[in-house]
């Protein structure tokens, strides 16, 4: 699995570091979507999906 | 196409008497009706009414296509005039870069679940002590004006720096904020002390800052690349005040109530508690986005196949979608186990609930703490006598009569 975020639509909902922490990170300055692994393992899957799925402002875009 | 206002039909409003945990019987018709249906809404403007899953998360999520001028909530709040000038700081009536400005701005104050981590302790200590005071008073109480509103109203002002003791501020302003029949000059009376008494605060910490939340804005602000007016400031900071207790407060409370009443699931938490995350998220889908919310079209478009133009009025039926069977299985069901990804109580898009996860947070140590210090907790009343608010559309429970055998100290419980 590859992971890349669009971090300019990002709106700081903190939904992607909610369900994938590992992952997924904000700046302490505003808020926006760090990304601490584009290539997840696969125990981090599903958690992915889901912050992709929830993420509203469709910033995540996985391939596979 | 012309409209005759008074053939159009009336937007289904929620009817708890009738039907306590659901949108209106006749939305589900709606839903199932091909194309879009024009609406009469209680502020007097029409719009195409959406309650099809897919629509609902395709417009909140299309902000270039649907705007949020109008007001969240200018179908039922009829202060919110869609043809008043958007006033300086006025953020959730913004789109695009303009409103992602402010909401990178607050974000990281109530947005980031790593830092509302630290918070959790603190409520915590909250939550048990307004449980020992409910325990010291006797063996019944109003969950809602005893708990819920003490819990939510400490929380919001915890974060804000706002003491206990000033709550009737940011209660007052949002009784008007949320009042659906309150006037602009209404609501104007009813927030201008709170806008003062901020104002006051933010001149206050900007001397003297302190670990608050508006202390913190104001100093991120001086190295924002457009830095925030006194009034932008104190807008972000009194709408976090009024919008960010009694939301919440009533979902714990007809959250609370649901469960309940379906002992079933109650007791699948008692069993299993590491469910109460999912029941949170399923309590969110079953009853959030109740009021609805409105959007106006920026250009002449289609919504799911039906046309819609420039400048119409569009009211996104979240409860509704929420129960889409199309999107969840056996919708009206409530299922504390049940996949909730992508559920919209919270909404959808880049206006997404702001507070949402310190909602997540206090409805998920009150959940925790009630199964694990009020085993015996239940209704003093049949649900049939439960009475509900009138007047806004923050729908739920007036008051929620509840009795217990005993409740458990706080350490013992842990």
């Amino acid at each position: 699995m590859k992971v890349t975020i669009d971090a300019d639509r990002c709106v700081a909902s903190g939904m992607c570091a909610y369900s994938a922490p590992e992952v997924f990170d904000q700046s302490e300055e505003d808020g926006v979507v760090v990304l601490v692994q584009d290539s997840p393992s696969a125990d981090q899957h599903e958690a992915v999906r889901t912050a992709a799925r929830n993420c509203p402002a469709q910033v995540i875009t996985l391939d596979q | 196409m012309p409209h005759q206002i008074e053939e159009l039909p009336a937007l289904p409003v929620p009817r708890l008497e009738e039907c306590p945990f659901g949108p209106p019987p006749e939305m589900a018709a709606f839903r199932e009706r091909p194309g879009l249906t024009r609406v009469r809404c209680p502020t007097g403007i029409t719009a195409w009414l959406v309650t099809r899953y897919q629509d609902v998360r395709e417009v909140l999520g299309d902000s270039e296509r649907f705007s949020s001028r109008p007001g969240q909530a200018a179908h039922v709040l009829a202060h919110m005039n869609p043809d008043l000038p958007i006033g300086e700081g006025e953020f959730t009536r913004m789109d695009g870069p303009e409103y992602q400005r402010f909401r990178r701005h607050f974000g990281p104050e109530i947005g980031m679940p790593k830092r509302l981590e630290e918070l959790r302790p603190t409520v915590q200590r909250v939550v048990d002590e307004r449980l020992d005071l409910m325990a010291a008073a006797g063996g019944t109480a109003d969950f809602y004006a005893d708990f819920a509103i003490p819990v939510t109203t400490t929380v919001i002002g915890g974060l804000l720096g706002v003491p206990y003791s000033d709550r009737k501020l940011f209660h007052d302003s949002a009784a008007a904020m949320f009042g659906s029949a309150t006037s602009a000059g209404g609501l104007k009376a009813g927030t201008q002390p709170l806008f003062e008494y901020v104002h006051g605060l933010i001149r206050e910490r900007r001397e003297n800052p302190g670990e608050d939340a508006i202390s913190r804005m104001i100093q991120r602000s001086a190295g924002a690349a457009e830095p925030f007016t006194d009034t932008e400031l104190m807008r972000m900071s009194a709408g976090l005040l009024t919008s960010g207790w009694d939301t919440t407060a009533t979902v714990m409370t007809h959250g609370l109530l649901a469960l309940l009443s379906h002992p079933g699931e109650l007791d699948r938490l008692r069993a299993d508690p590491s469910l109460v995350p999912a029941a949170v998220e399923e309590l969110a889908r079953y009853f959030g986005g109740a009021p609805g919310l409105t959007r106006e079209v920026v250009r002449d478009t289609d919504i799911g196949g039906h046309p819609v133009a420039k400048g119409d009025f569009v009211v996104l039926a979240v409860q509704a979608a929420d129960r889409d069977p199309s999107a969840f299985e056996d919708p009206d069901r409530l299922d504390v186990g049940r996949p909730t990804d992508g559920h919209l109580g919270f909404g959808y898009g880049p206006h997404q609930c702001i507070g949402q996860q310190t909602a997540r947070l206090e409805l998920t140590v009150t959940l925790r703490t009630l199964l694990r210090r009020v085993p015996s907790l239940r209704l003093a009343v049949p649900l049939s006598d439960i009475r509900f608010k009138t007047g806004t559309p923050v729908y739920g429970p007036a008051a929620l009569p509840v009795a217990w055998d005993a409740i458990l100290p706080a350490e013992e419980g842990r």
